[in-house]
């Protein structure tokens, strides 16, 4: 970069920071309106069945019950994320498919109330034969889970690239690994909550965790067949996402419908198990890779099928059977590869996209390349250096990377945790590994246009701006305001926000994806930069200067090299005023993306507009006898194209490695009995503490994309994944046992640690 | 519903207030003083959220029942520092460190990490680690929260 900034680039504090730290910022669980009532969720008790009969006559007649629905109630709207894939209504009608399901609803005076009622709804419900596992899914004669779908597949994913068959043939050495791994989850800090009221327009109200409003409007718009603007979704403190707030949540339209049957406020939090068992969790999958290489380790050939196991519903199914894929492809050169992913429903909560989304499918490339340089003789991280992605190349699909500093991530990584000196030559049970990842940043979703920025000034030069984007805690809000502070030479206290309102704030794609830097932010500076050419325009013509040599800066308009011909930044807003032409800015910004491209039946073209690359080496040490592992150090090096804040972008790598690696890889998984989840808690689910976590080097690596504001990208997934790839590939290396089923528990860690014992004994 | 007389002292306020037997001390500072910095997470005394300072020592809220709270000083979120009043030095450092992205574990955290430099004003890594072990943050990983902490007690040494 060669233009020196004020706050673009700078570690500067978040300015929402203050109201967490106080307690004020509200959350929608903080939220109290006048004569607001409790909503509750009466739920299936088993986990497929055909809805007999819903008798809420009792529940209506107890004092203080305001409202109860079902799915008589409702229009029978079904929700899916692509036209092809709308397979799930709010609140079913005729069958549930998975334990948990929503059959009936309450909104009452108080909670003990509100659970009363939910105990006197009647519920006859026809069991049906109910499958479990992907393989037994497919294997199952029916009854379908869902009518449309034969042997319960969901979606089918095909590409082929290349010659495959010819690469195999002309490989030294190829392998084939199954690789597993079970369902993860998000528990974000906040769990689910949502208030919904109807104002005296008939418009609806609604708080509610989202990443995207008007991702969620839209579908309320449907259900409740009401004009779209009408729907309103209000701004609203988010405690975290990580893919778990992407889509409308059945509970948003249940409280909308509590709230317009009942004619009062509604607010409907749920229980932690109900966040874990209603909102989404990550697929289990397996996978199965095959991959050829030559003398010096380059990959000829790949051939991948997977099996994702996607619950009851469609949800982001096309979406979720893809990435995994496709965040390999953008990681690794293959000319030749195949690759098809099913996903399949089962009688299980519904699945969705995660941070650290299809763990057994980047952990199984990374492992079996591992294992292929073994026997070649060459070292993990030269392996990955001679198969990695480089700017200007495209990928199997056919997106043209502009912009990729992975190998400067490999070398970087390698060279904080001293590959070089330690790969091979650590004491006994400790290990080093690496992973390398890559994500995109924003993708179309086939319904989803750019974001759109504009910028008011007030009469004292402060401005408002107002934009689509919503904070889930990522930073969103402080990227906003650094970037219009900086264009507009403001102090940051000086930028107020309006955003991530469906009513007041233009369409925004929302955060999933990865985007919102991307769009967002390209949208807000352009708007910025527009109003600082109306306010040039103004002050040229009072300087007697050309606009071109105009400088903004600390809140005074200079001629650029005479600091003394300047204006005050409120003089010429003022000016602006009273020469009938007011400075107001717009940007709008859609990222570049081939829009002939579809999930299922055209996997081909420019997916997204940029990729963040990302790799991470971690050192660990296996206590033989408990299986445990500790993790001494960890480097994450990011390509995030530009780091706007390092030090929230370092926040972003740090909790990347905590959800990917210490937890993904450690500990966390859910366990079953049939479709009942057994440890919907954080009791028995167990995420990272403080105590557990290692020593972090957060490395910020900068390829300057050229669409990206700044040249930035996105902060922290490429590391949330690779730190899950070199946990896998250091617990390997310490304990010379290659782990297929993840995440690595102490008792799989024995278990192989035995077998290896036995094995030499032989 | 039953409900029985609770007096006590929160943030300097005197409280007397008539609540539901089975009320929790997080449902009185949240439903009934409208104190909603202290956050629900889980309910069930895992994640920390939901931490308050009862004469000095961190409990969970949603742990403790209301009757156990009587006659005790509470001090929440809100009567660490904020508006009127001079911020905490954890709350400065956990702002200027980047200890928050989302902000919901920050309240309970930070009235874990205020009982420990009250009892050992120079903690060492080791010790403030142990010490948020009861608090979960999804989002940060803890690196910035540890550092925001060592940071205030530096200060208050000086
Ligand atoms: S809400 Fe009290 S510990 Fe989680
Ligand atoms: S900052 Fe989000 S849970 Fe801690």
């Amino acid at each position: 970069m060669d233009k020196e900034f004020t706050y673009i680039g700078k570690r500067v504090p978040r300015v929402d920071s203050l109201s967490r730290v106080t307690g004020e910022a509200v959350f929608a669980a903080d939220l109290k309106l006048p004569r607001m009532l409790v909503g509750k969720v009466k739920r299936s008790h088993v986990a497929h069945a055909r809805i007999v009969r819903v008798d809420t006559s009792k529940a209506e007649r107890l004092r203080g019950v305001k409202a109860v629905v079902t799915g008589r109630d409702t229009a029978g709207v079904k929700w899916g994320v692509f036209r092809y894939t709308q397979d799930m209504e709010f609140l079913p009608r005729d069958k549930v498919r998975y334990f948990g399901e929503e059959i009936a609803a309450v909104a009452a005076v108080d909670e003990d109330t509100a659970l009363e009622a939910l105990e006197l709804i009647e519920v006859e419900l026809e069991e049906l034969p109910a499958v479990f596992t992907p393989l037994d899914a497919m294997a199952s004669e029916g009854p379908w889970i869902h009518d449309e779908y034969p042997n319960n597949v969901n979606v089918h994913v095909e590409i082929n690239v290349g010659d495959v068959e010819k690469g195999f043939e002309e490989s030294y050495l190829v392998r084939e690994d199954t690789f597993t791994a079970a369902e993860d989850d998000y528990f974000m800090g906040e769990p689910f909550a949502v208030v919904a009221r109807f104002d005296d327009g008939g418009n609806l109200e609604m708080w509610t965790p989202n990443a995207g409003p008007h991702m969620k409007a839209k579908p309320l718009s449907n259900a409740l067949r009401m004009p779209l603007n009408k729907v309103r979704v209000r701004k609203i403190a988010i405690g975290g996402a990580f893919g778990g707030r992407s889509e409308i949540s059945p509970a948003d339209y249940i409280c909308a419908l509590l709230a317009r049957k009942s004619a009062r406020p509604v607010k409907l939090i749920y229980t932690r198990e109900e966040n874990t068992v209603n909102v989404r969790m990550g697929h289990a999958l397996i996978t199965t890779i095959k991959t050829g290489v030559d003398r010096e380790g380059r990959v000829l050939a790949r051939d991948i099928t997977c099996y994702m196991d996607g619950g009851a519903y469609s949800s982001t199914g096309p979406i979720a059977t893809s990435v995994p894929f496709l965040c390999m492809e953008q990681a690794y050169r293959m000319e030749n590869v195949r690759y098809n992913g099913y996903r399949i429903f089962t009688n299980k909560p519904v699945r969705g996209m995660i941070r650290m989304h299809g763990r057994s499918f980047a952990c199984g490339v990374d492992l079996q390349l591992d294992r292929l340089g073994e026997e070649l003789g060459i070292d993990p991280v030269t392996m990955r250096l001679r198969n990695a992605r480089k700017a200007g190349e495209t990928t199997p699909t056919g997106s043209v990377v502009s912009s990729c500093g992975l190998t400067e991530c490999i070398e970087k990584a390698a060279e904080k945790i001293e590959w070089r000196k330690k790969y091979g030559n650590l004491p006994p049970w400790r290990g080093i590994g690496i992973g390398i990842n890559s994500v995109q940043t924003g993708f179309p979703l086939g319904i989803r246009g750019g974001s759109q920025a504009f910028i008011k000034f007030n009469e004292d030069g402060g401005v408002t701006l107002n934009s689509g984007v919503v904070d889930n805690g990522q930073g969103n809000d402080q990227m906003l305001v650094q970037v219009v502070a900086e264009e507009l030479g403001l102090p940051l206290e000086d930028v107020n926000l309006i955003t991530a309102d469906t009513e007041l704030t233009a369409n925004d794609p929302g955060s999933y994806s990865m985007v919102s830097t991307f769009a967002g932010g390209n949208a807000a500076r352009l708007a910025a930069i527009d109003a600082r050419e109306k306010l040039f325009r103004i002050a040229a013509e009072a300087l007697e200067a050309n606009p071109a040599d105009l400088v903004l800066k600390d809140r005074k308009i200079f001629v650029a090299g005479s600091p003394d011909r300047f204006l005050p930044l409120t003089k010429v807003v003022r000016m602006g005023l009273i020469q009938g032409r007011p400075v107001s800015g717009e940007g709008h910004f859609a990222p570049k993306v081939d829009h002939r491209r579809e999930w299922v039946s055209n996997p081909h073209g420019q997916l997204s507009e940029a990729f963040s690359f990302g790799a991470t080496v971690a050192e660990v040490e296996v206590d033989p006898d408990t299986g445990q592992v500790r993790v001494l150090e960890v480097a994450a090096a990011q390509d995030c194209g530009f780091a706007i804040n390092p030090m929230v972008v370092e926040g972003q790598f740090e909790g990347s490695v905590a959800m990917g690696g210490q937890g993904g890889m450690l500990t966390e998984y859910h366990f079953w009995d049939g479709g009942r989840c057994m440890n919907p808690t954080q009791l028995e689910y167990k995420v990272p503490l403080a105590a557990d976590m290692p020593r972090i080097h957060p490395i910020i690596v900068e390829s300057n994309d050229p669409g990206g504001p700044y040249g930035a990208k996105e902060a922290g997934m490429s590391i949330a994944m690779s730190a899950a790839q070199a946990y896998a590939s250091a617990i390997a290396d310490a304990i010379g046992v290659t782990i297929t089923d993840f995440p690595m528990t102490p008792d799989k860690i024995l278990e192989a640690i035995e077998k290896r014992r036995q094995e030499e004994r032989k | 519903m039953k409900k029985i007389p609770v007096s006590m002292t929160v943030n300097d306020d005197e409280v007397d207030i008539y609540v539901p037997a089975h009320w929790t001390l997080l449902d009185v500072l949240r439903e009934e003083l409208e104190l909603t910095g202290a956050k629900e997470g889980c309910g069930e005394g895992v994640c920390g959220s939901c931490t308050v300072l009862m004469d000095g020592h961190p409990v969970r809220s949603c742990l403790t029942l209301a009757a156990e709270a009587r006659g005790a000083r509470v001090l929440t979120v809100e009567g660490l520092g904020g508006p009127g009043m001079e911020l905490d030095p954890l709350q400065q450092a956990f702002i200027e460190k980047g200890a928050v992205q989302c902000g919901f574990c920050t309240p309970g955290m930070l009235m874990t990490a205020k009982a420990l430099l009250d009892s050992k004003p120079e903690a060492t890594e080791q010790e403030v680690r142990e010490a948020i072990s009861g608090n979960i943050c999804r989002c940060t990983g803890y690196a910035k929260i540890v550092e925001a902490i060592l940071d205030a007690s530096h200060k208050s040494e000086t």
